[in-house]
């Protein structure tokens, strides 16, 4: 939905300013998932060390959104939608961090997993990727769309993502006992699974901030809804 | 040797933050209506300013009135105590309620309207020839009252409930126009304090003020709410959200929006009202 401009124009200009700031940020937290995932696939160090010198992009660009955020607030005191969208668009940019030391924490695994042979056991992780991405794309998209329905389907699919860990942790945990030499191994799969774990996580509270800018429907804690 | 033990504390936090919290609300009642607005219509001459208008005021509450220049917000407000009945070839249709009885009944007297239903304007208006007391309680003296006791005592009350008495209580017999702009408002909150009204309507109480003298005035109506219902017109969406409790939002003489002034500037209903309060307008 494409809001009307507000009569002061240095308004509008500084909520497009946070909002592509935003973008970028979900831009560059992308990449670097993508390129730690494939660091791990590909067994590529270089990639896994550019992941991690990344981050410190990401990290700048939460304080920059949080200092424009509060510009904002405290210059333009905005309400309603604008008000929703300005806290929504400072509480994605701390997921969005955090979903940047996931992609740092799996780069660094993955290449402490590249300096032994490989293990089969990697093809664990990929539909845990594959489903923790969508989930990413789909919240940013639901946020930057204004698509409750998106957003709130994002949140349904964090289930099937912690179903994923935990038979890949499972089975993990079956091969360290049939296989005790490659235990190290095996444990940084487990982590790596969890990483994604939580980037599912941030993923379902970026949607359920994307509703909330969106709607002002608060979809937390949904069993909350009926005594609060 | 001495032996080391680690003690439990007295309390938890969470056991002290229970001590202080208040026993569980009981099922929700609807508020009381001090105003019952039905089918408002006025207009100047041929010129309608409210269009069919139908609203409540909650008892013992802020209702702020916003709307861009020219919507009607200051006729609505005026029709409250009749104030807006003083305008030459003024006509109004429907019904206002005080407190269940009709303000715009045939027996009602307009002056006993606007001694029930006090007014604060935009600009502070103490009698320039008259003392800070006199302004105070000239109220009482024109309704009749002549004991000095009664006046004094009310003369007391009045400013320090508009938060003025430790500022002015020294000075009772300078010129009330010798005060500072905000002193001189909450003067004017006093005078309308003094003959004890149901109401206070405040129109823009603060735009004339500096920040200050505005805080004062704003905490002046937080305080006043537990006593008095208080209708506020302001151009100021932020005074709006802070100091009122229901938000009335008009546009062209027509009441757009109406809600507790959280969904107002979080959500609101209408179009309207969210292109207005985000500055969208025009």
């Amino acid at each position: 939905m494409i809001a009307a401009r507000h009569i002061l124009g240095t308004f509008d200009e500084s909520l497009a300013a946070l909002r592509n700031n935003v973008l970028m940020m979900a831009g560059l937290t992308e990449r670097s998932l993508e390129r730690a995932m494939k660091g791990l696939i590909d067994r590529n160090d270089d990639l896994c060390a550019t992941t991690i010198a990344d981050d410190e992009e990401i990290d700048q660009l939460e304080k920059q959104i949080d200092k424009d955020g509060v510009d904002i607030l405290l210059r333009f005191q905005p309400v309603a939608s604008d008000l929703r969208r300005v806290v929504s668009a400072m509480k994605l940019s701390t997921n969005l961090e955090r979903m940047g030391d996931q992609a740092t924490t799996i780069a660094r695994r993955a290449r402490k997993l590249n300096q032994h042979p490989p293990l089969p056991e990697v093809n664990l992780i990929r539909p845990m990727y594959d489903q923790a991405m969508s989930m990413f794309k789909d919240s940013v998209d639901a946020f930057v769309r204004e698509d409750v329905d998106l957003g709130c389907a994002v949140v349904t699919r964090d289930e099937k993502l912690d179903e994923l860990n935990h038979e890949a942790s499972r089975t993990l945990i079956e091969s360290m006992a049939k296989n005790p030499d490659q235990l190290r191994g095996y444990l940084n799969l487990i982590f790596i699974g969890r990483c994604l774990e939580r980037v599912g996580d941030h993923a379902t509270n970026i949607a359920e901030d994307a509703v909330y800018a969106a709607a002002a429907q608060d979809i937390r804690h949904p069993s909350l809804t009926a005594t609060t | 040797m001495e032996e080391l033990v680690m003690e439990t504390p007295e309390q938890t936090v969470l056991e002290r933050l229970e001590q202080g919290t208040a026993p569980a609300p009981e099922a929700e009642i609807p508020p009381a209506r001090t105003f019952e607005v039905k089918n408002m219509s006025i207009w100047y001459g041929e010129k309608r300013a409210i269009d069919n208008v139908t609203m409540d005021v909650v008892s013992n509450a802020v209702t702020a009135i916003i709307g861009p220049s020219g919507c009607g917000k200051s006729t609505f407000l005026r029709a409250l105590n009749r104030m807006h009945e003083l305008t030459p070839r003024t006509r109004m249709e429907g019904t206002v309620l005080l407190n269940g009885k009709d303000l715009y009944s045939n027996t009602v007297d307009p002056a006993i309207v606007r001694r029930r239903v006090g007014m604060i304007f935009q600009k502070s208006n103490p009698f320039p020839t008259m003392t800070i007391g006199e302004n105070v309680v000239i109220g009482l003296r024109l309704n009749g009252v002549r004991n000095q006791k009664l006046l004094n005592e009310r003369l007391e009350r009045s400013l320090r409930m508009a938060a003025l008495w430790d500022e002015v209580k020294d000075d009772l017999h300078k010129p009330g126009t010798s005060l500072s702009g905000g002193q001189q408002q909450r003067l004017c909150i006093a005078r309308a304090l003094a003959v004890e009204p149901e109401v206070i309507l405040m129109d823009e109480p603060c735009s004339a003020l500096d920040p200050i003298a505005t805080a004062k005035i704003e905490e002046l109506i937080y305080e006043l709410k537990s006593k008095y219902t208080i209708v506020t017109v302001t151009h100021n969406m932020q005074q709006a959200g802070r100091i009122s409790d229901y938000t009335a939002f008009f546009y062209m003489g027509r009441l757009i929006e109406f809600g507790p002034t959280t969904k107002i500037f979080t959500n609101p209903a209408e179009k309207q009202t969210e292109d207005y309060i985000t500055g969208r307008f025009g």
